[in-house]
């Protein structure tokens, strides 16, 4: 599972207020070197919760994030890059995904998150 | 809404390919007991006779018989045809030869396009950028939108071995970054709300048991301005003077989907009259039932081949029970397996159902407003 994925997944449990961000689990997890494409990252930079990222990816093991990026920072390669290795190149292959209010753990199996609720969550 | 009550009940796990391409409608050598069942069975009207306990009990066996069906059933549907688990689009009075059913797929993916004016558009901003493909089966119309809008495109299925499987696909494909699968419940999607400028439900409709909930998330996830997309299996519409389809009309269904799994079904103008409940606008429908026509015989034909029949056999669920092994024991033997045989007795009447009309391949599109 990458960040991109992690920085829209939120639980829905019944009652939950914010399910949003949900904490991490790492068991095992990789890193996974992709080709960059500055467009695809520029696209997604207004629909990314940035904060969400950079704490996951901190917790990954990758602080080299700013706490704060505007849009105009995009336009540097140096930054490019670093969102681009936290947003895609950070894999959690084993662990699970915390429900922030509840605690509830979703499973995260060879890179799928299991993103079922049971019954009463409902 | 009265059709989309009562037509189905699934108290009890049955496992059955949906789309078993294994069916011989006249050549089969069917069991004469099935030929000669006449008893009717009662048909529950679940608003009336179910509690919200054993509807969610039903809907808990219903979600796990979906995901176990197509974890056993995707590889061999790979196997034999792609990628792609859903019809091809075909010219109504055309031949369609086995080369021809890629190319059908990918026709009905830009054919649903372009009723929602997708493709259409020469507004770049308004090329998706952010697709959700709701029930995506092992990820071919992720991949294909992805790689068509050079957009990110989430996937969901029930399905663990699917979710698996359409990322390893993705991976191999160079769309790992941009084209990434989780297993969830389309009733209750793991996306915050406005989140996605395209969403996406190709065949997949027809698992949900509650329509308006399945609507609900759809509506929930677009963004605004988003297109919302379903191709689905629908019933006839009802006219102005019916309350609900003929008792053999239910019956029909009924059997059907004790065979697959399919919950209750409902029309067309019953997903029109829920997308407008919903305030959405440029809601259009359509009948594509002669479009897809051509689908079926040829999905016989190609699993009617040593390679389809090899991979039915290799396909056991994956901890059998004893009756089970047993049973294998009994027909490896034979040209067919146990689901084969169950989903070839439901398939006549799949094809009765749209000699009769009574069932429908429909698209529905519509748009958020902005």
């Amino acid at each position: 599972m990458r960040l991109l994925t992690h920085n829209m997944l939120s639980s829905n449990i019944k009652g939950v207020t914010n399910g949003f961000p949900l904490g991490i689990i790492i068991d095992k997890s990789t890193q996974i070197e992709v080709e960059i494409n500055t467009d695809f990252l520029k696209t997604m930079f207004s629909k990314i919760d940035w904060k969400a990222l950079v704490d996951a990816a901190t917790l990954m093991g990758y602080s080299d994030l700013p706490e704060e990026v505007d849009e105009s920072m995009l336009e540097s390669e140096e930054l490019l890059n670093k969102f681009h290795h936290a947003l895609l190149e950070l894999h959690l292959e084993e662990g699970a995904l915390i429900c922030p209010e509840t605690g509830r753990r979703f499973p995260v199996s060879k890179g799928i998150p299991n993103m079922l609720l049971h019954e009463d969550e409902i | 809404m009265n059709s989309v009550l009562g037509t189905c009940e699934h108290p009890y796990l049955q496992l059955s390919l949906k789309h078993s391409p294994f069916f011989r409608r006249t050549r089969l050598s069917l069991p004469p007991t099935f030929n000669n069942n006449r008893r009717r069975t009662q048909v529950k009207m679940a608003s009336i006779t179910t509690t919200t306990v054993e509807m969610g009990a039903n809907n808990e066996l219903l979600k796990k018989g979906i995901a176990e069906l197509y974890d056993e059933s995707s590889g061999i549907w790979e196997d034999i045809w792609g990628d792609h688990m859903h019809h091809g689009f075909y010219d109504p009075d055309g031949n369609a030869n086995i080369s021809d059913h890629r190319s059908a797929q990918i026709r009905m993916i830009e054919e649903a396009l372009n009723v929602a004016n997708v493709a259409n558009s020469e507004d770049s901003s308004k090329i998706p950028k952010n697709i959700v493909d709701v029930g995506c089966g092992i990820g071919g119309s992720s991949r294909y939108l992805a790689r068509k809008f050079g957009a990110s495109c989430q996937g969901i299925t029930l399905s663990p071995i699917q979710a698996q499987r359409a990322q390893a696909l993705a991976n191999a494909q160079g769309l790992g970054d941009k084209v990434l699968f989780q297993v969830a419940d389309a009733l209750q999607q793991p996306f915050p709300n406005g989140h996605f400028d395209l969403v996406w439900s190709m065949e997949s409709g027809e698992h949900m048991p509650d329509k308006r909930k399945f609507v609900s998330e759809l509506v929930r996830v677009a963004a605004p301005g988003a297109t919302i997309i379903i191709v689905t299996w629908c019933h006839r519409d009802l006219s102005p003077s019916e309350e609900s389809l003929q008792p053999e009309e239910k019956e029909l269904l009924r059997k059907i989907c004790d065979s697959y799994y399919l919950p209750d079904w409902c029309s067309t103008a019953d997903y029109v009259e829920l997308l407008k409940s919903f305030s959405l606008q440029d809601i259009k429908s359509a009948d594509w039932s002669k479009y897809v026509a051509p689908f079926w015989p040829a999905v016989i034909r190609s699993a009617l081949t040593w390679k389809g029949i090899t991979s039915l056999l290799r396909a056991v669920p994956q901890r059998p029970p004893e009756w089970w092994t047993c049973l294998c024991k009994v027909v490896r033997n034979g040209c067919l397996g146990w689901k084969t045989i169950k989903g070839a007795l439901a398939m006549p009447m799949m094809i009765e159902g749209y000699k009769k009309d009574l069932i429908k391949f429909a698209i529905i599109t519509c748009r958020r407003p902005e």
